[in-house]
């Protein structure tokens, strides 16, 4: 776990000021609310969202919106890969039926 | 990687440092891999085009690649952890998103229930958070609420209210901030603020300078000649001002503290007086100056017509 300060240190253009707003729009969640303490986790998202504002020219009123879109990508593809294990876990018959359905329903739309 | 870094980012070795910038924003914007995450190919342009912009980007760089005196490899930045390496660990499960897949098939409640076994969330929980709107009202205020404060109701355009404290000294334009009163927020977004423009409605007696009142007080030939007491208005309330033996039009009397009252004091009240004849001359007061005018001449534009 990383303190407010371990977090200032680390990630360059991290501001006490940027990190308040952040933490307050709901965009970074400290790990540990009640402690105030960041996970590596937190750290990276800290360093996306400085990377948005400062490097990609994004303004602040953008970075909801990207993180939103980024937040549900990932949701969709952790649900992804909790289909794909699940398939992966079929017996070897089952498996072939599945992937044909996908290539047909891919190729001619619905059935 | 012995590329050129012009052509890297596409721009010509002329562009200036704006061209630059904008070209590779532009590229960043696609290539981001927190914007493609699993695209391993977007990751390494996005690495050439950084690298190639950490010397192009740079004045000082930039001078010393076109003099040849590093190459196109010279800057390597240190390995970075990306925010999609942790977005789909386990700790990333607090930052997804797992809205609305209702509408993709009959089968899709079942991607709620595993992410609600799993992450503690209810499927098509709203994780999006976003501070709410600030709202914009304007507000007139009569000149001597805003000099001397006051509470009062703002009727909003939905049908709400809004009680609003005036504090004393307001200026005409200023903006107060009401924290939180403004549209609601998302998510774990807190609402946003109110901002009130007050406008200040002119008054007819007193101006506003700054913190200094401004009233024009009309005297008489006697009053000016032979000094007196008067009663002048202020925006506390009824003072009496001892005018001295001598007045004229355009002399200020200053009355201390009688003004806005403002952070750390008051400003103060200015009198300014002017000289007014009767409505009616009568004989006593034409003899009178005829007599005074044969032996008392005095020259007023004096001044006027030095200067002019």
């Amino acid at each position: 776990m990383l303190s407010e300060r371990d977090l200032l240190v680390r990630v360059e253009r991290l501001t006490v000021t940027r990190l308040k707003v952040w933490v307050a729009q709901g965009w970074i969640k400290p790990a540990d609310a009640a402690a105030q303490s960041y996970s590596e986790t937190d750290l990276a998202r800290a360093t996306l969202i400085c990377n948005l504002e400062d490097d990609l020219g994004f303004a602040e009123e953008d970075v909801p919106v990207l993180l939103n879109l980024i937040d549900q990508i990932h949701g969709l593809r952790a649900e992804l890969k909790v289909l794909l294990d699940v398939l992966e876990e079929l017996p070897p018959d089952l498996r072939a039926t599945v992937r044909l359905q996908i290539t047909r329903t891919r190729e001619y739309g619905k059935r | 990687m012995a590329e050129d870094l012009y052509s890297v980012l596409g721009v010509a070795k002329t562009a200036k440092a704006e061209g630059i910038a904008k070209a590779y924003r532009k590229l960043a914007k696609t290539l981001h891999p927190d914007l493609n995450p699993g695209d391993k190919a977007a990751e390494e342009k996005f690495k050439k085009i950084t690298a190639a912009y950490d010397i192009l980007g740079d004045e000082e760089k930039r001078g010393r690649y076109d003099r040849g005196e590093i190459d196109a490899t010279g800057q390597e930045t240190p390995h970075r952890r990306y925010y999609r390496e942790y977005a789909g660990g386990e700790e990333g499960a607090r930052y997804r998103s797992t809205a609305g897949y209702e509408d993709i098939g009959a089968f899709s409640d079942l991607f709620g229930d595993m992410f609600a076994e799993r992450g503690g969330m209810r499927g098509g929980e709203r994780r999006f958070s976003m501070r709410g709107q600030d709202a914009q009202y304007r507000l007139d205020v009569e000149f001597l609420d805003a000099v001397n404060g006051t509470k009062t109701r703002l009727t909003l355009p939905d049908g709400g209210t809004l009680d609003v404290t005036i504090p004393p000294g307001v200026s005409d334009g200023q903006v107060l901030r009401l924290k939180g009163k403004g549209g609601p927020g998302l998510g774990e977004g807190g609402p946003g603020d109110a901002l009130i423009e007050i406008r200040v409605r002119p008054h007819p007696v007193f101006k506003r300078e700054d913190d200094d009142i401004v009233v024009e007080v009309p005297i008489t030939i006697d009053e000016a000649v032979l000094g007196a007491k008067v009663e002048v208005p202020t925006i506390g309330g009824r003072v009496s001002v001892t005018v001295p033996p001598g007045a004229n039009t355009g002399q200020t009397l200053r009355l201390k503290g009688r003004g806005v009252k403002a952070r750390g004091g008051a400003g103060d009240q200015l009198v300014k007086l002017s000289v007014m004849l009767p409505e009616q001359i009568d004989e006593d007061l034409k003899s009178f100056a005829e007599k005074w005018r044969s032996s008392h001449r005095y020259d007023p534009r004096r001044k006027l017509k030095e200067q002019a």
